[in-house]
């Protein structure tokens, strides 16, 4: 760990403080003197809190929103998504070419570019290997599936030219490049050179340099002076783990922490709307909380049985009570995050009427009905009323509540007869689609509907070129799925973060990460 | 006493493969797969298979079981599942935190306990008797996550006492003692509620016993027999709640660590069970067990110190 000179400078004026204190007044004043210790707090320092710590910063291994928070400070991309607007913009390819069918990708590299910690500059090469090995099974990477049907060959023909050639036209492949999970570069020196050590030393050519982990406390970044555009405005990154909430929002406004990302609380959210010298955002997320009806199990392969559900859940009562407005109701497993998103699709209105008619249609009476859900909050509780909602149409509703290893087990084996399953990540269309509706997702993936009625629709969306066309084949998977409906969009969610008013520049993003490059410091 | 030691050791020895071997087969008793885990949404047939045999878990567990003894034996607890880092970096790095809880906390529960235990024991049915066996039941009654939530709110955020994060990884003492402070306390008062209650019962036990009653009738004084004759006798006791508390605080300040935001052996061993990292969850017990036997070992010689007769046994 190095420190800034200022730094040191500022700690030891509070070290001189807090003996001067001990010196002049005796017991007492020692408590003041601490004080104005705790709140020494070097200007250029960003304090973020993270609500879990990290465990693999590999980005062909990587999972949840805080290894994916730390990663998004120190990689690049070869493109990225603008994190105000969602369009892919320029990242490590200052430009880049598609072949008029659509089926070869060039990308220019920018010059200069330097990885961390002295590992030489980038070159195609490092493009290449990256995707390489995540195409490579031995490496165990769970993104392999996300590309190992498209691409074909990754070619070098210069050091700063890299061309993708895929086995098919597809218009939407730069969303597979993007800066996120397998789309992050790595360099082929460091990896190769540190071995297992490179999971939790990680080395980009990103904004902020990986500097330190603490385990179960914090995660360290310090600025990198030499980023292609431009020094970040803050000095250093502390990602602070603050697993409880409400310690979370006292931290922030005591100031120990600038940021509180991940914020989720309804309680902990209008607490810090309240609180002056605080800012709340919130943006709509590209995730929807789904309640996916296994059609492989009998009476659920009936249509009806699986709408007369839809119509029994009082979603709208969930999301103004149960959590207090704090989320969106939600139609597809789209959300407004997705250009693709369409309004036009059949609805289920909370109609407990037409559920018991549609029941009785199908001559169904006495469903037993279980619902297996994650012992995780919300995920626990919020079942709760919609198990109830079920009872009111004369539906045997019982709700089992599993350990999350224990879930994950029991989702995979493909047995439940519902389950709770929600996909975080980016804005990419066919990441829901493919995840939540594809027969390659069945399980152990997260089709756990077993559903396979929009296969056909799946595989041209990717190979159309046209983009209106492509618009009408997404609204047409998502009017196919709302019809059949093997799963039940619950909510669709929004994602909040808290920061005081020292954070200048802060921009929400709507995948679930939290980045520092744009952000400056004031004092309060 | 080297006949003693010897035994000690084999006793830590037995105690430590005991619950090596009870923690491995128990990890893999419960549902839940690392690979599943790290693959979360993504995971396919093929991905999971692969990350199992890459992982060493196609293995039949037997032959995993005699892997993983084979290389503890030569010191090597293998690596974590989910970062790929040595299982015991990780540990290691978790202990001091644990320790620096454990030790202050019990110093706080010591220095507040034993005291009122003996002042409640010394004036046993009057209103300072009462007024301590009452705190001592709200104290235990509380959950140690309330008892904390309340000091953040009261101590820390409206007095500004202290900081609300129970650590910082800032140098300097200053820093982190201030910021140990504030779960120091809170163990601190907690367990202090057991020891004085503890105290209180041992040393009236022996208040009551005929050699006090000898002692008084021939006129020593009080405080000689409250200080030389009863609470000698009544140490065995408390000390063994305090070797009891101890180790306890090690691991289970899990509920401490959550609400303060500190790291440590609990909430480390918490975690890998979660994530079903194997290696890290054994590597924890293997730690959290050895400091255990560690502490009732140096209990079971101090006995002997302070009462003659514990020696011969």
């Amino acid at each position: 760990m190095t420190m800034s000179n200022n730094q040191r400078e500022v700690q030891a004026a509070g070290r001189r403080r807090a003996l001067q204190a001990i010196g002049a007044g005796g017991a007492l004043s020692i408590i003041p003197g601490w004080v104005s210790l705790a709140s020494a707090q070097p200007l250029e320092r960003l304090r973020i809190r993270i609500g879990a710590d990290i465990s693999i910063l590999d980005p062909a291994r990587i999972f949840q929103v805080e290894n994916q928070s730390v990663a998004s400070n120190i990689y690049n991309g070869l493109v990225k998504y603008d994190a105000a607007s969602n369009k892919i913009v320029p990242d490590l390819a200052a430009s880049w070419t598609v072949s008029p069918d659509a089926k070869a990708y060039t990308f220019k590299l920018r010059e200069g570019v330097a990885w961390h910690k002295n590992f030489g500059a980038l070159s195609s090469d490092d493009v290449k290997f990256s995707f390489e090995r995540v195409l490579d099974p031995k490496t165990g990477s769970a993104y392999r599936g996300q590309i190992a049907d498209i691409v074909q060959a990754i070619e070098t023909p210069d050091a700063h030219t890299v061309r993708f050639v895929l086995t098919a036209s597809n218009a939407e492949f730069l969303h597979k490049v993007t800066a996120f999970n397998h789309g992050w570069i790595v360099s082929r020196k460091a990896v190769t050179e540190l071995g297992d050590k490179y999971n939790l030393n990680p080395i980009g050519t990103g904004p902020f340099v990986f500097a330190q982990w603490v385990p179960g406390s914090e995660v360290r970044l310090s600025a990198n002076p030499k980023y292609f555009e431009g020094a970040p405005k803050v000095q250093e990154i502390v990602l602070r783990l603050i697993k409880d909430e409400t310690a979370a929002a006292i931290a922030l406004e005591k100031r120990e922490i600038d940021v509180f990302f991940a914020l989720q609380q309804p309680e902990v959210i209008e607490r810090l709307r309240r609180t002056k010298g605080v800012k709340v955002l919130e943006r709509p997320a590209s995730s929807t909380l789904n309640l996916v009806l296994n059609t492989s199990i009998k009476p659920l392969d009936d249509v009806r049985v699986r709408r007369a559900i839809a119509h029994a859940i009082n979603r709208k009562a969930l999301i103004d009570g149960f959590f207090r407005g704090t989320k969106f109701e939600a139609n597809t497993v789209f959300t407004s995050a997705f250009e693709d998103n369409t309004d036009d699709v059949p609805k289920y209105a909370y109609d407990p009427g037409r559920a018991r008619a549609l029941l009785k249609e199908a001559g169904v009476s006495n469903l037993r009905f279980e619902i297996t859900t994650v012992g995780l909050s919300p995920y626990d509780k919020l079942v709760v009323p919609i198990a109830n909602d079920l009872m009111q149409v004369g539906i045997q509703a019982k709700v089992r509540v599993l350990e999350r290893g224990a879930y994950q087990q029991a989702r995979s084996s493909g047995n439940v007869q519902s389950c709770v399953t929600s996909v975080v990540g980016p804005p990419d269309p066919s990441a829901p689609l493919v995840t939540l509706f594809a027969r390659k997702s069945f399980p152990p993936g997260l089709n756990s509907a077993r559903y396979d009625g929009v296969e056909d629709l799946l595989k041209h969306v990717a190979s159309e070129l046209d983009a209106g066309k492509r618009k009408e084949l997404y609204a047409a998977i998502l009017r196919k799925t709302a019809t059949d409906l093997p799963l039940i969009p619950l909510y669709a969610d929004r994602l909040f973060m808290a920061h005081s008013d020292t954070v200048q520049g802060l921009v929400q993003n709507s995948m679930f990460t939290v980045q520092g490059y744009p952000v400056s410091l004031r004092s309060a | 006493m080297s006949r003693h030691l010897a035994r000690s050791l084999a006793q830590l020895l037995l105690t430590l493969a005991g619950v090596v071997t009870v923690a491995f087969f128990l990890m893999r008793a419960i549902p839940g797969d690392p690979a599943l885990y790290m693959l979360g949404d993504y995971a396919t047939a093929d991905a999971v298979a692969v990350l199992r045999a890459k992982l060493g878990l196609d293995l039949p567990i037997l032959q995993q079981y005699l892997l993983f003894m084979q290389h503890a034996l030569t010191g090597d607890l293998g690596t974590s599942v989910v970062t790929g880092q040595p299982a015991m970096t990780e540990i290691a790095s978790s202990v001091p935190w644990s320790l620096a809880l454990a030790v202050s906390g019990m110093g706080i529960a010591i220095a507040i306990g034993v005291p009122l235990g003996i002042v409640s024991a010394s004036r046993h049915g009057s209103w300072i008797d009462r007024a301590v066996m009452v705190g001592a039941l709200l104290g235990i009654s509380f959950p140690v996550f309330w008892i904390g939530l309340v000091a953040i709110l009261g101590l820390a955020h409206k007095a500004g006492l202290f900081p609300t994060l129970g650590a910082s990884s800032e140098p300097g003492l200053w820093t982190s003692l201030h910021h140990l402070a504030l779960p120091a306390i809170v163990l601190g008062l907690s367990v202090a509620a057991y020891i004085a209650r503890l105290t209180r019962s041992a040393m009236l036990e022996v208040l009551g016993q005929d050699f006090i009653r000898v002692a008084r009738a021939m006129g020593v004084s009080e405080h000689r027999i409250l200080y030389r004759l009863a609470l000698r006798n009544a140490l065995v006791p408390i000390l063994a709640v305090i070797s009891v508390t101890f180790a306890w605080s090690l691991g289970n300040a899990i509920l401490i660590e959550v609400v303060f935001s500190r790291p440590g052996l609990g909430s480390t061993i918490m975690k890998a069970v979660l994530a079903r990292d194997y290696q890290l969850v054994q590597a924890g017990l293997l730690v959290l067990a050895g400091a255990v036997v560690f502490v009732n070992t140096t209990f079971n010689i101090l006995y002997g110190v302070i009462d003659p007769r514990l020696r011969t046994r």
